[in-house]
This record gives C-alpha cells, structure tokens and sequence, in this order.
C-alpha cells in the first residue's frame, strides 16, 4: 500500500472541512464501540488482566524465536505448509505459485490488515484472479476503491446513505433499500463467491506455538466460509502474532473482543490446525492450509530497544475508538494503514520515521489510549521517542526548530524572557497574526488577549 | 527461497532478542481475575443457566429438553418449519429431522452436534469433523448440546479439547452479524441467521 | 509553613489575575508565599516537540530556581505533571517532582483543605480536566471537592475528561483538528455560566475559539475560582 503519511495535516483539514459528515460518522461508531468496550469490562479486574496480558505478549516476542519454530513444526506435524516472507514480494511470490499451480482464477478474502500492507488485492488481480473482499465493510470500500478507515470497522466513516447510493449503482438495490436489504444484496454476490472460489485466503489475529493453531474472531460468518469452503486457504500471519499456549487463547479472545466491540467473544471464532484432509479424513474443508509468516519491519522493529513494545498489539482498535484527534478524521487521514495512536507508534517501526514523520505528532498526548490498550502498550511514552528521534534526525520544521531553540535561551536567562514578555505586549496583534505559528493558532482561534500586568509585575507592585 | 528467508528471519529476531531482558510467562491467570463461579444473571450458578443467558443475549435461541422422549417430540415439531435439511455426520439417528436431505447450499436448516460448549461466552464448540458446510451454509442452524458438555469457563472448555484438536475447532457463539453499513446491525450477514442449541439432559440443578 | 508559587510561563502572561488569586488564596490559609523571581518556563514545549536537550536544559534551570523550595505550587496541571512525571527522566532525580504539587492538590492533599468558604453558592459551572492533570497526576476529585464544597454546582459534562485539542505546539501543528475537538467540547457543554479548568494552555484554546464563534462563554481559571470560594465567606 503506498503510504501518504506526509500529507496528515492536509488531508485531515480536507475531511474535516469538505466532508464533514465522515467526522460525525466516526464520531458516534467510535462513540459506541467504546461505550461497549467500557460496559464489558464492568465487573472484571481490567487491571489485573491487561497486566497479564501485557507479560504473556512480552514473554511470546523476548522468546519469539523458539515460539515460531515450535509453531511451524507444529503446523507441518499436522499437514500444513509453512511459508516465511520478509518482504512484500516475498509474500507476492507465494501467492503467484499456488495460483499458478492450481489454476487459481477467483478468490474469496477475509479482512487482513496485514494484506494492505503488503498490497496483496492488487497484485492477485493483475494475476487475474478475480478477489472478492468477503467482510461486509471491506467489500463497501472494495466497491469504493478506498483503503480501510478503522482496524475494526473498515467503513465506519460511511453512512446508510453512502452505502444505498453505492449499492443502487452497483448492485440495483432500491435507493431507500433499509440495512437489512443491502445486507442480503451483498450476501447474494458474496454467497456465490463463497462457492466458487479456488482460494480462501484469511489474515490471523493469533498463533498459538503449542499447538499451531491460527486463531480469527469476526461476527459475520466470512471468515468462518473463507476458510473451510475454498480447496486451498492461505493465512498471512505476522511473527509478532505468536501466543506461547493453548491456554493463554482462551483469555486473548475474550480480551481482544471486550476491548473492541464489548462483545464476551466474536460471534465465531476459527481455530485452524491443518488441512481436513490430511488431519483426519473430514468430510470438508481445504485440502490445503498455508501460512505465511511474515516480517515486513517486524523484525527491525523488535530490535528497537524502545518501540518493540508496540508489538504486543492485539489490534483490537480500542485506542482508535478513545483517540479524540482520530475521532474527528476517521482513519484516512493518517495515510497508512494503521491508523490512530497505533499507527503512529507502530509505522515509524515497520516502514520508517522518513515516510511517516507526521504521525508521531498527529496527537495532543492526552494519555487516553494508553488507559485502554488490552496490552499495556505506552503509547505516549513511544510517542515521545518517535518525536525525539524525528528532531534528532533534522525531520521536524525548520522554522519550528529555530522557535524552541529560542525559546530556551529566553527560559534559561532570565532577562532575556523578561524582554520577551514585554515584546509580546507591544506586538500590534495584526503582525503577530501573520507570524509563524500564531498564523496557524489565529486560523481558527482569536489569538490570547495580551494586556494588562504580567503576574511578574503584580509581585513587583504587592499582591493585597 | 523460503528456506533462506527462515534463516534470516529467525536470525534478525535472535539479535533483536539478544540484549534484551527476558520476561517470563506470567503462568495462568490469576484466580481474582477469573471467578470460579460461572457467568449470567445473579442467581444462576449452574453452568448450563449462564450459557443460556449469554447465548440468548447475543441473539441465539435456547431450548431446555429434559429426556431424549421430549428432545424427539420437540423435533417433529420445530423440522416442522422446514422443507430440507443437510445433516452433520456426528448427529445420532435419532435427533435428526425427517425431512428430505439437501446440499448444505441449498438446505434451509443444517444441524450439528456440539462438542463442548462454555457458559462464560456463550459459546458452541464445533468441529470440523463433523463438516463445516452445514454449520454455516443454510439459513437456520440447529446445534444439539449435552448437558454434560457444557463448561463454565471458555478456557476449561478448550482445555478439554486441547489433545484431539481436529483441523478446525470453532466457536459459535450467536447469529451472524454486522454493524457495518451505517453502525446498524443486521444479522444472517453470511452465517446463519437463526442459531439454536438445543440442550439435552437432565436438570442438575445449582453446581457447575 | 513557606510555598513557592510557580506560576508558568502562560500563568504569568495570561493569566496574572489568577496566579495573584492564588496568592490570596494560599495566604487566607496562613500560607507565606514566595516568588523565585529567576523562574520562566517547565519546558514543557519543548519536551512535547521532542527537543529533549532543550527540555532538559529548561529542566536544570527550573530545577536550580526551586532548589531550596519546601513546596513548590502550580496553578497549572500540566506543568506540576511535568515536574513530577517528567523531570525524573530528564535529570534523573524525582526529587523536585515530590515537593511540586497543583494548586487544588496541594489545598486537598497536603493542607487537608476540602471546605475553602461559602463563596460560590447558586454557581452553575462546568469543569474541563486537563489531561496531564486528570491521567497523570492522578487528579480530579480535588478540584471537585472544592468548587462544590463551596455551594457550586458542577453541572454534568459527557465530554468534560475528552481532550479538548490543545496538546502544546499540536495547536498549531494539525490547527484543523485542534479546532474540531475544541468544537466538540464547545458544542457538548452544557447550560453554565463558567467553564473552569487548572490549565492555562486549554483555557486559552477553548477561549480562543468560543470566542471566535461568538459562543459567548466565559472561561475562568480554577485559582480564581477558588478564591472566590474563601473570599465570599462571611
């Protein structure tokens, strides 16, 4: 996926300047999936989980060798194939063999975010598989050519009205079809893919090492159907994804759906050891299972002695949903992939702080998302890390650098802030609006009034 | 080509690894996290009264049949609704509709034999050796469950399963669903619209 | 028993009446005040922008003005946060942080103050908690405790713990979405008189762009409505 990160400013003031309404759809989703995400936790000891949590995830990625090894020999134990990419290529490659091999013309595809990463759907169409997104918001933004908004819900910034107007053209569902109508529009199509597709191919929200299991929580069936229908499924799992036990599953299911959607569990969870037929002679399902284990940035970000915590990420999508800087853009302002405060600690990691420099600073470090990280994740302390190195590396405005080195000089002598302070009173406010930075402020703020007596002065003079 | 991949994968993640501090695996969770009493309104602490309660609040449909007499009785008559079906292999004679057979495509209800089941999600447990394409094809999906199955805790009841893993174990723990046209929910997305388990066996009473 | 009142860089531009209240306020409580005349900025600008050097330089200033302060007060939370939960990083030593503390933290939690006076009886005000305040220094009861124990009544407000899109040099650096949550606290506020919040920085933000959409709300800082609350004591 091409990354836009450099734009966040611009594109952000153009959502919420020329389409409005996708800040209010995203508002009230993310609203909702946090008012759930907090009842869901009522009467548990979130705190007590999340630290669990958080030790499993450190202990799988501080002993990640061992865990993957165990995983693949396990996976080969039971039939399936084990793949290992490091690039984007790599995972393209694979791809194009098994198409080739098995005559591979159409495909049925369950949400992955890492298959946006890597760019998958279109490279299998220029292979000429025709690829059907299968979960209902990212067969929407299939059908509207646009990358996905949220982890969780690709297509919360859309509205009723967009997906009538856009299934009418596509699909000749009545302008005023109700959601239940568009639901079975979309169904129809899909249901046909479902059965004739060569390839079911399915991301993976875990790995389990002991038992080489590939675990996937949703809650409308597709990836239930994309992984048991199609002859052949392919799973795009990151290493990062590895849990060392069968029994710490049962707990990250339960703790990845409370915190994004306040669901006990996803309405169907998939735990996938190999294919049917070599297993046990089942009646059907594939005939053969592939993993990709992938690294794509991973690694390098593992061997980050500060931002490695970043991926113990469950991709729950819970500090989108209380991010209030995300909340009013929706994720396409963030240019990439992973949006809100997980993309921008986790991008400067996997693809570099050049392509992604704004996102660091696409926050006003309100703390909120750390509250709400199932893994403990310290999120604004790795934003500060990221800024830190952005300035260290001469990526920050240069104008912006100038201003704080003078900022303190005037804050380490005395003297000099106080002739700042007075500087700042006889500025006529029409020049101050026009300088860099107050110009921003004044854009859509009146600037502070500056008047009267600093408390300096007050002193000076005895406070009664 | 994968192979070297491998190679230089697993060697990027040992250096990566290699000055870092080790943490150790917390172990299980701690009991004050996961009371041993199982889940649902206050008051029901048997097992099978807390599945109930969360199956039926995410949308599923429960029926209590106390002797195989009554789980028959009741069968004639729910098949009833019914011009086909497409039958799990692991459903016995006996609790299978008599009703004409169809491809799972085509069927209006599929039924299936659940393998477990856990109070604390709400959650069948379902196996792929029964066949997946009747669990998910027709629009009603009718899942037969034994009292005895049924586990308080979603870790105790994979815990259970952990040695004979078939090649897909899943966990069915409503109707199909989706909020994502416009953040309203609509169910039958894909999966089946309808889900019912049908409990067999003996009240017993409070007591997991 | 001696504070030092540390009054911030944007307390002593913008908000002098306030940081003076302050004063009032501490001395009402048989408090001496002083006033290290060598103090000018935490640094917090710069440590938010990633200018760590610069922060820590501003840091060992801040720290060698209050060197010899028993307590130190902000009428700022993000400020006193800085103080506590960052200077360790940067110098190494918590040792300032434990004697700094926010103005309503300080009357509540070192003083034992939560009844200040009668003064705000019949108000009807919204409170904004700043973010550093709320999540880092753990507070939020205080400030409640003393507008209401003072006869104020602190109206409901869903979003009064959202950020309200300040976040330092953030203001300026993404204006539009700094604006749109501005708007979104503006627009959830309910029927009050007086917004109040303990931090200069929101107050100036949400003033700046009430006012620039004829909102007609008034912003107070918290000093001054503690001191109101002691000073209407008969």
């Amino acid at each position: 996926m091409e990354i836009h990160s450099r734009d966040y400013r611009q594109r952000a003031r153009h959502i919420i300047q020329e389409t409005p309404e996708v800040r209010e759809a995203v508002t009230a989703a993310t609203q909702t999936f946090d008012d759930h995400r907090r009842a869901a936790f009522d009467d548990l000891d979130r705190d007590a989980l999340r630290r669990w949590a958080e030790g499993v995830k450190s202990h799988a990625l501080t002993h990640l060798e061992e865990y993957l090894q165990e995983a693949e020999a396990r996976l080969l134990e039971r039939g399936a194939q084990v793949h290992w990419a490091e690039t984007a290529s790599d995972v393209h490659q694979v791809f194009q063999h098994i198409v080739a091999k098995h005559g591979v013309r159409r495909a049925v595809k369950a949400k992955s975010m890492l298959s946006e990463e890597i760019g998958l759907n279109p490279f299998l169409e220029a292979c000429g598989v025709e690829l059907f997104e299968t979960d209902l918001g990212e067969y929407i933004i299939q059908l509207l050519g646009e990358p996905p908004s949220h982890i969780v819900g690709p297509a919360i910034h859309r509205s009723l009205e967009d997906v009538q107007g856009l299934f009418h053209d596509r699909l000749g569902t009545p302008f005023d079809a109700s959601p239940e109508e568009l639901a079975k529009a979309a169904r129809r199509v899909l249901r046909d893919a479902f059965l004739t597709a060569d390839l079911g191919i399915s991301g993976g929200n875990f790995l389990v090492a002991e038992t080489g299991s590939i675990a996937l929580i949703e809650n409308e069936g597709n990836i239930r159907m994309s992984t048991s229908l199609p002859r052949i499924h392919v799973a795009l799992v990151g290493i990062e994804k590895v849990l060392p036990r069968w029994a710490d599953l049962p707990t990250f299911l339960q703790v990845t759906s409370k915190s994004a959607t306040g669901q006990p569990v996803g309405t169907f969870v998939s735990i996938i050891q190999g294919p049917g037929c070599l297993v046990g002679q089942e009646p059907d399902g594939p005939e053969e299972f592939h993993v990709i284990l992938v690294d794509c940035g991973r690694t390098r970000l593992l061997a980050d002695p500060e931002a490695w915590e970043a991926l113990r990420c469950v991709r729950c999508g819970a500090c989108l949903n209380v991010c209030p800087v995300y909340r009013q853009t929706g994720g396409h302002a963030y240019g990439y992939v992973y949006s809100g405060p997980i993309g921008a600690i986790i991008g400067p990691g996997l693809v570099g702080l050049g392509e992604t420099v704004p996102l660091p600073f696409a926050s006003s470090l309100c703390g909120a998302c750390e509250e709400v990280c199932p893994v403990r994740i310290p999120i604004p302390k790795l934003l500060h890390v990221w800024r830190q190195r952005a300035v260290e590396r001469g990526l920050t405005d240069g104008a912006e650098r100038s201003i704080l080195d003078l900022w303190a000089a005037a804050v380490t002598h005395p003297r000099l802030f106080g002739w700042v302070e007075k500087l700042m009173a006889i500025i006529p406010e029409w020049v101050s609006r026009r300088l860099p930075m107050l110009r921003d402020w004044n854009s859509g703020r009146e600037l502070p009034v500056v008047e009267g007596r600093t408390f300096r002065e007050l002193w000076e003079e005895g406070i009664e | 080509m994968s192979q070297e991949a491998r190679k230089r994968i697993l060697g990027r993640v040992r250096d990566a690894n290699r000055d870092r501090e080790t943490v150790a695996h917390p172990g299980p969770l701690p009991e004050a996290v996961e009371p041993p009493v199982p889940f649902g309104k206050a008051g029901r602490t048997d097992s099978v009264g807390a599945f109930e309660d969360r199956f039926r609040a995410a949308g599923g449909e429960v029926v209590r049949l106390f002797e195989e007499g009554s789980a028959q009785r009741w069968l004639k008559e729910f098949a009833s609704e019914f011009e086909s079906v497409a039958v799990c292999i692991g459903v016995p004679d006996d609790l299978q509709p008599d009703l004409p057979a169809a491809p799972s495509s085509d069927a209006a209800l599929g039924v299936s034999v659940a393998v477990g089941a856990a109070a604390q999600t709400g959650s069948l447990l379902l196996s792929s050796r029964e066949g997946h394409q009747s669990q998910l094809l027709p629009p009603v999906h009718l899942v037969w469950l034994r009292v005895q199955d049924v586990y308080g805790t979603l870790g105790d009841a994979l815990e259970g399963r952990r040695e004979n893993l078939p090649a897909t174990l899943a966990l069915h723990s409503g109707p199909s669903k989706s909020a994502d046209i416009g953040q309203m929910i609509v169910t039958g997305v894909h999966g089946p619209g309808r889900i019912i388990a049908a409990i067999v066996g003996p009240d017993m009473g409070t007591g997991v | 028993m001696r504070v030092s009142l540390f009054v911030t860089c944007l307390g002593d531009r913008f908000f002098a009446d306030a940081a003076a209240d302050a004063v009032r306020l501490l001395r009402s409580l048989d408090i001496e005040v002083d006033f290290p005349t060598g103090q000018t900025c935490c640094g917090q600008p710069a440590w938010n922008a990633g200018h760590v050097p610069e922060a820590r330089r501003m840091a060992a200033y801040t720290a060698k003005v209050f060197a010899d302060a028993e307590h130190v007060v902000l009428p700022s939370g993000s400020c006193a946060a800085m103080l506590r939960c960052t200077y360790p990083h940067l110098l190494g030593s918590s040792e300032l942080g434990e004697r700094s503390y926010e103005l309503a933290e300080f009357l509540v939690d070192v003083l034992g103050v939560t009844v200040l006076g009668g003064g705000l009886e019949g108000r009807r005000l919204a409170y904004h908690h700043g973010c550093h305040a709320l999540r880092e220094l753990g507070v939020q009861s205080q400030p409640m405790q003393l507008l209401t124990s003072a006869g104020a009544r602190v109206v409901p407000w869903e979003m009064d713990q959202e950020c309200c899109g300040f976040g330092g040099l953030f203001s300026v650096k993404a204006p539009e979405v700094s604006v749109a949550m501005a708007d979104r606290k503006l627009e959830t506020l309910p029927e009050v008189e007086t917004v109040v919040s303990a931090d200069g920085g929101c107050l100036l933000h949400l003033d700046g762009r009430a006012r620039r959409r004829g909102m007609g709300i008034h912003f107070r800082s918290l000093a001054s409505l503690l001191w109101e609350a002691r000073r209407g004591n008969p």
